[in-house]
């Protein structure tokens, strides 16, 4: 009474599992997959491409710039010569739409991504070294936390003859002062996401066969926050723009000559019934440029998470960042 | 009818209700529940997943019925759908009948009227299952207040009290205002209990109520169910997977199996004769606490079906040995086997199955691997791990916000053993007791440790620098818990194999042969190096961690609760391959388990832990045969065997309380606050226990053996810390169920 | 509970000190008020501005550490936090400016809690239903507005409103009309004064409120918790309420405590757009101004207020959540 027809149980059982998975996919094949699935975010993705092609090649389909003033059209609505109408001033809205599209572009990544760079290293630093060393930096973070950003932007763009300020476009300037005040919630993220990291039995695994701990940040921790790290980057460009905008708006960000979306929208305000397009053209391209980071947004995390379901659901674990994000 | 069930193949199934009703079962109306072709189906992403499929019994006033089978046999699920706890997602079907009332198709108001009154549930875990905001008064008091809308606030009080003495929580009047935070885990089941019995309900479904618990409290908690059921007579569907815990206190059991039931029947009829390879496997596969059996388990390959494809054959076939054409020409009907009528089997080779049948020889485990240091004596074998005196304690702070360092836990306090070449030594002991960080102490191997640890000849004293540390690296290797956690997820197998090796410094083609060959060694695929471990099953992913951990040829592998995580039939798996790598490579183990019937089957040596201290330590089978301290003996007794007529009527030990708090540590003896034996001694004596600690001394041959010899007896190798190891235990916490008192089917 | 206070105190009140000391480097070594001066007309002689501003206690000859040791001692010994180069005296003038700032900012706050709350609820209680998706999306949808131009659009709002009714209904700037009998005229003039801030502020803080607030009621609906409840015989509607609802407001209710601040010092959008005089306003006036003490003492405003949100937010957990509270 043994084996009747010799069955290989542990044959049977690998023939059994191979069934599920023949195909061996790497996950970031099927993160890009799952990406692509979410059509919001693949139509973000094709917004958002769509605007920053048409803000580096969109200036050479018309003749004006934003410098030249057209003295026969001052003020006027969008015609065949001025697709988008001209300011009072007499300059072509449409340039400096181009021109005020790619600096918000360029702040948005340059910010978005310094940003998550500074705080991925910050951050690592912290949950690596623990401790006093831990201690002391998280100080410093909460400390720059405290501090009211918007002042400090003030004071930094608005300082009376600063040599910094003279020799410096004021984009470039708003640059700086939204990196240093924009990398510490996402640095306190990162440590604390690390630090729970360092706490796995893979880390320790690693640890207890001596690899070194150079290698064990560089081999486990950082693909292992690699999602977070992309997400921010999104949300850390959305922020950078909606902060360039707000603070242009009310006139402290950047200033005339230099051309941003918020300049254009905050120029605007005062003649909106009588120029409505000078208003409502600029804030159309950020409303695309920010709910197309937006979307992609949704998209990536979706992708990212692994028991998402991947449909129907996209709205999921969205806030618990946002909601910092939007108080400021 | 029965030539046909001998045939093995029912074509037309009867209706359930006929079937059982011809099989003469119990005349429904008798039953308090009875549930006829219960069927759930969920709707996925990945498709329908049919989770119970054709769930059918009948359970009498008073009765208990026991329902096993692995983890996804959807033993939850049936328990929820009867509850009417099931997600909207869940399509149900069949019929769920409470004393002849129909239950399913209740709209949630209507069932409501059922739910807490005379159908109640005790969940699995106890740490998530109560509401953190509530005082635990709060929330039994609310049981009342739903179903008893006329009852007095004082009414109520008084009766959540008497609950709450009734589960056996100490004074129950204070603690009415405690949050669930401040209890423990067995606490917080008592509570669950309190919660589920508080309207004497007529069935109170239990799932899995232990499984999240120490062994010591699972005793106390299934002693609670007990007394639970006594009082409100209620029938109890009592869900496990282990079959030790039913053994006893079943009167029925049911095996489940991908969603369908595969055996039913009595509970001697199923222990004592099962006739479905499953049932015999899972049997088969248990390690037994209480016998020194030097046999390998029966390990059941491979992993359970995917639900979302609907079997042709029998579920069981893809690892059954006994698997042949005939059981793949659609699924075997659950049929009477030849012995009784009111025993049942889903196998259409049920017919042979008889008593006689060896487990051992259908499911065809593997021998017993000798290892070539078993024939040499003990003291003449090299040692590769000494820990001399280690000691940790750690502040101890309370308050979350505010930290305020209110004493020291001594986490490990004094340890001193060591392990020889060929050798598993294990350390038991409840969760608390510092089994865990006795691991990390060795693992950290830091000159500022209190205590020596000398791993292959390398003292942490003496040589701490980089180099000792590499080198000790390669002598010692960990093998983790949980196998998930312990792979990373973005590692392949090869990747994560790799690792070690080229921290060894290994170059390319070595390291590719070397994991082929760790491949092999461990039973997985070769051709499995490229997938990642979500893609493994969970003995899978365990096999990946020890061939990790023996990638750099170490003598010693520190096992952390290797198989805690896994399910009974893969846990018998990776045991068979431990204990063949033990032999085959010479290895020693250092293993932390709180399962003593895995300790006893696979280690030489063992030590049992309370508090931070060995308390008793020496071979396996003297230990575990002969133990000296109560502790032991009461850690012993705690475990339930899957032997229903010895678990009626043995007598067990049953501790009182939790672990205490390390501040609560007593001066003399740790264990005194227990201590079934301190309890009952006579003042003058226990004032000893109170005032000196008893030290860890050798268990010497009796006198008349010693006379009878001609040389002096050596001293036996067991050892223990206890001044009164032969007092009587205290009758409060002895407790023997009396066979009349077990209602037998 | 105190002594935890008392620690954490400490190290806030280190920390403003070197977060306001940092800002009034900044200040001092950027912001030239004197500059400024020099711009009058009729112009006057550097010597005469000099000369004005050392009146004010502005030297502008000093060196910023020199000036920094003045500063800080005036207010160490007098609680005294200088001048404005106008002359203006910044103890009463910031006393006038966070009462402005209180009164805009209150009932806005009370509003977006409550509706952002209530409105997360009851969307969790509808999840994917039409109404959960329209709620949700509107909070989206003020997340990718900057606050100033939400604010802006309310305002061009009632100024439409005002147009097409054709009488002045709704004061979209200022925060009274000056020279009004206290009484009945009064009243309606402050509410036509404070309906449009008010609902502006509101429209867009109560999002981040509604999305915090579904979540995590919806992470708490399926609990372990919530089914030992609908198992005692409550039905799911009542074992939400009474159960996960308790339980989801334990996150919700720190991030509250962190926002009010966040809203106060963050509220120079809106009393820039509306032009009320408070305290944000100020901060950026001070800074066009160039006036060093005013921007510094606003700076320390908003960090000692950032402390006391972070305090809040430590006792609303402990109010709410059992596990936290210390014996
Ligand atoms: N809400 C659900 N949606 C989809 N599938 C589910 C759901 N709940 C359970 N299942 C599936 O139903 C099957 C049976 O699950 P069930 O929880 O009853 O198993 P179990 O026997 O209780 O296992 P365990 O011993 O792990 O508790 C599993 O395959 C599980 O994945
Ligand atoms: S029917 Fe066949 S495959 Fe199924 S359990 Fe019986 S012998 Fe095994
Ligand atoms: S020494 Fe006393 S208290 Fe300790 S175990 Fe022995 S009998 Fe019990
Ligand atoms: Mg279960």
């Amino acid at each position: 009474m043994t084996n009747l027809n010799a069955v290989d149980p542990a044959a049977v059982a690998q023939d059994a599992h191979l069934e599920g998975a023949d195909v061996v996919i790497g996950k970031n094949t099927i993160i890009f997959r799952r990406f692509m699935r979410n059509k919001t975010a693949v139509a973000g993705l094709a917004i958002f491409l769509a605007l920053t092609v048409f803000s580096f090649v969109g200036g050479y389909f018309t003749q004006w710039d934003k410098e030249t003033i057209d003295p026969f059209n001052i003020g006027m609505p969008p015609s065949a010569e001025h697709y988008l109408g001209t300011s009072q001033a007499g300059i072509d809205l449409y340039a400096m739409t181009v021109e005020g599209t790619r600096i918000s572009i360029l702040i948005g990544l340059i910010v978005g991504l310094v940003s998550v760079l500074v705080a991925a290293v910050y951050g690592c630093t912290m949950a690596y070294f623990g401790g006093k060393v831990d201690k002391v930096m998280l100080f410093i973070l909460e400390a720059l936390i405290m501090m009211p950003a918007l002042l400090v932007v003030a004071v930094a763009t608005s300082g009376g003859g600063e040599g910094l300020k003279r020799d410096l476009p004021s984009w470039l300037l708003l640059i700086i002062v939204l990196l240093v005040f924009s990398w510490m919630g996402t640095a306190r993220l990162i440590r604390s996401l690390s630090m729970s990291l360092m706490q796995r039995d893979f880390v320790k695994a690693s640890q207890y066969m001596g690899v070194p701990a150079r290698r064990i940040v560089w081999r486990h921790l950082v693909p292992n926050i690699g999602s977070l790290l992309v997400l921010d980057i999104t949300r850390g460009v959305t922020g950078a723009i909606l902060a360039e905008v707000a603070f242009s708006f009310i006139g402290i960000g950047i200033k005339v000559p230099d051309v941003s979306l918020g300049v254009l929208i905050g120029g605007a305000t005062s003649q909106v019934q009588t120029f409505p397009w000078m208003f409502w053209v600029p804030l159309t391209v950020m409303f695309l440029l920010t709910g197309s980071l937006a979307m992609m947004n949704d998209g990536l995390r979706d992708a990212f998470d692994p028991s998402s379901s991947s449909s129907g659901s996209a709205k999921k674990r969205a806030l618990k960042t946002r909601v910092k994000g939007n108080a400021s | 009818m029965s030539s046909e069930i001998a045939a093995g193949r029912v074509e037309q199934p009867q209706s359930p209700a006929e079937r059982l009703h011809v099989a003469g079962l119990h005349a429904p109306s008798d039953a308090i529940l009875s549930v006829r072709d219960l069927n759930v189906r969920f709707n996925t992403e990945n498709g329908i997943v049919h989770a119970v499929r054709g769930v059918d019994f009948d359970l009498m006033p008073g009765k208990t019925l026991g329902i096993v089978g692995e983890s996804g046999s959807g033993k939850s699920v049936t328990s929820l759908a009867i509850m009417g706890l099931l997600p909207t997602t869940a399509e149900v079907t069949g019929s769920v009948r409470l004393k002849g009332k129909e239950l399913l198709g209740l709209s949630d108001k209507a069932m409501c009227e059922y739910r807490g009154n005379e159908l109640a549930m005790v969940f699995q875990d106890p740490l998530s299952s109560l509401t953190p905001v509530y005082t635990v008064g709060t929330q039994i008091i609310e049981a009342l207040t739903i179903h008893n809308p006329g009852m007095s606030k004082q009414t109520k009080e008084a009766r959540a009290v008497e609950l709450l003495a009734m589960v056996g929580i100490p004074s129950p009047k204070e603690r009415l205002r405690a949050f669930p935070h401040e209890f423990s885990g067995g606490m917080r089941q008592r509570v669950m209990i309190a919660i589920a019995i508080a309207n004497n309900p007529r069935v109170l479904i239990a799932d899995e109520p232990t499984t999240a618990l120490d062994v010591t409290i699972q005793a106390q908690v299934l002693e609670v169910l007990h007394t639970a059921q006594e009082e409100t007579g209620a029938a109890v569907v009592m869900i496990t997977h282990d079959l030790g815990v039913v053994a006893g206190m079943a009167d029925d059991i049911m095996v489940m199996y991908a969603g369908r039931p595969v055996e039913t029947g009595a509970v001697d009829d199923i222990y004592y004769n099962p006739r479905m390879p499953y049932t015999m496997g899972l049997l088969g596969a248990v390690p037994r606490v209480d016998v020194a059996e030097k046999s390998s388990l029966v390990p059941i390959e491979g992993m359970p079906p995917n639900l979302i494809h609907p079997p042709t054959g029998c579920s069981f076939a893809p690892r059954c040995p006994l698997a042949s054409d005939a059981c793949l020409e659609g699924e075997p009907a659950l049929a009477p086997v030849p012995d009784g009528p009111l025993h049942l089997a889903a196998c259409i080779k049920s017919g042979s199955l008889g008593g006689d049948v060896d487990v051992l020889d259908v499911f065809a485990a593997p021998p017993v691997p000798v290892s070539r240091f078993d024939a040499i004596p003990r003291e003449e074998r090299a040692t590769v791990l000494q820990l001399k005196d280690v000691r940790k304690h750690f502040p101890l702070t309370r308050g979350a916000l505010l930290k305020k360092r209110i004493g020291t836990v001594k986490a490990v306090d004094g340890l001193t053993f060591d392990i020889r070449e060929g050798e598993c030594f294990s350390i038991v002991g409840e969760s608390g007791s510092g089994k865990t960080t006795t691991l990390l102490e060795i693992m950290e191997f830091h000159k500022d440790q209190d205590g020596e640890v000398v791993i292959g000849g390398i003292s942490n004293k003496k040589a701490a620098d980089a180099r000792a540390k590499s080198a000790m690296r390669r002598e010692l290797q960990m093998v983790f818990q949980d196998p998930t956690g312990a792979l990373d997820p973005r590692f392949t197998v090869y990747e994560v194999l790799a690792e070690p090796l080229q921290n060894a410094g290994m170059e390319k083609p070595a390291i590719r042969k070397r994991i082929m060959e760790l491949m092999k060694l461990v039973g997985l695929q070769p051709d499995h190096v490229n997938r990642f471990p979500n893609q493994f099953s969970g003995g899978q992913r365990q096999r990946i961690g020890i061939a990790r951990a023996l990638a750099v040829n170490p003598k010693l592998v520190v096992l952390d609760e290797p198989v805690s995580a896994l399910d009974v039939s893969v846990q018998a798996g990776v045991i068979n391959l431990l204990d063949k790598l033990r032999a085959e490579l010479g290895l020693s183990y250092l293993l932390v388990a709180h399962d003593l019937s895995v300790v006893r089957h696979i280690s030489n040596r063992v030590a049992v832990m309370y508090l931070g201290k060995i308390v008793e330590i020496g071979e396996v089978d003297r230990v575990f045969d002969n133990p000296r301290h109560p502790y032991t003996r009461a850690l012993l007794s705690a475990i339930p065997v899957p032997d229903p007529q010895l678990e009626r009527t043995r007598e067990r030990i049953i501790l009182q309380g939790d672990l205490p708090s390390p501040l609560d540590a007593p001066k003399g003896c740790n264990f005194a606050t227990r201590c079934p034996v301190f309890a009952a001694l006579p003042k003058t004596k226990q004032e000893k226990c109170l005032t000196l600690e008893p030290p860890l001394l050798p268990v010497t041959p009796s006198p008349a053996a010693q006379t009878l010899a001609a040389d002096p007896l050596p001293a036996l190798d067991q050892r223990f810390a206890c001044f009164f190891p032969d007092g009587e235990i205290d009758e409060d916490m002895l407790v023997v169920h009396e066979a009349a008192d077990h209602h037998a089917p | 509970m105190l002594r935890y206070l008392a620690k954490r105190g400490i190290t806030y009140v280190f920390m403003i000190f070197l977060t306001t000391s940092a800002g009034y480097f900044l200040a001092v070594s950027s912001l030239k008020p004197a500059l400024l001066e020099q711009e009058r007309i009729p112009r006057p002689t550097p010597e005469q501005v000099a000369n004005s501003m050392r009146l004010k206690g502005l030297d502008p000859d000093l060196s910023p550490w020199e000036r920094y040791v003045e500063w800080l001692t005036a207010i160490v010994t007098r609680w005294d936090w200088g001048r404005s180069p106008n002359g203006a005296f910044i103890n009463a003038e910031f006393g006038d400016r966070v009462w402005i700032s209180t009164r805009l900012f209150l009932a806005s706050i009370v509003l977006t809690l409550v509706i952002g709350v209530a409105l997360g609820v009851y969307s969790a209680a509808r999840q994917y239903k039409f109404q959960d998706r329209v709620i949700t999306s509107y909070s989206y949808l003020a997340y990718i507005v900057p606050a100033p131009i939400a604010y802006f659009l309310v305002q061009l709002g009632a100024i439409n409103i005002n147009e097409t009714v054709g009488e002045r209904i709704f004061f979209v700037t200022g925060i009274s009309t000056p020279g009004l009998e206290p009484g009945w005229a009064q009243f309606i003039d402050m509410l036509a004064h404070y309906a449009v801030p008010t609902v502006a502020i509101t429209l867009v803080g109560w999002g981040s409120y509604q999305i915090a607030q579904r979540q995590y009621l919806l992470d708490n609906v399926n609990a372990d918790f919530v089914r030992t409840a609908r198992a005692k015989g409550l039905t799911r509607n009542q074992a939400i309420s009474r159960h996960a609802l308790r339980v989801s407001f334990i996150p919700v209710a720190q991030s509250i405590a962190f926002t009010i601040p966040a809203i106060f010092a963050g509220g120079f959008f809106a009393e820039k757009i509306f032009a009320w005089p408070g305290v944000g306003s100020w901060s950026i006036d001070a800074i066009s101004l160039q006036d060093v003490n005013a921007a510094t003492a606003t700076l320390a405003y908003g960090s000692v207020i950032f402390a006391l949100g972070a305090i809040l937010a430590d006792f609303a957990t402990t109010l709410v959540d059992p596990r936290v509270r210390v014996q």
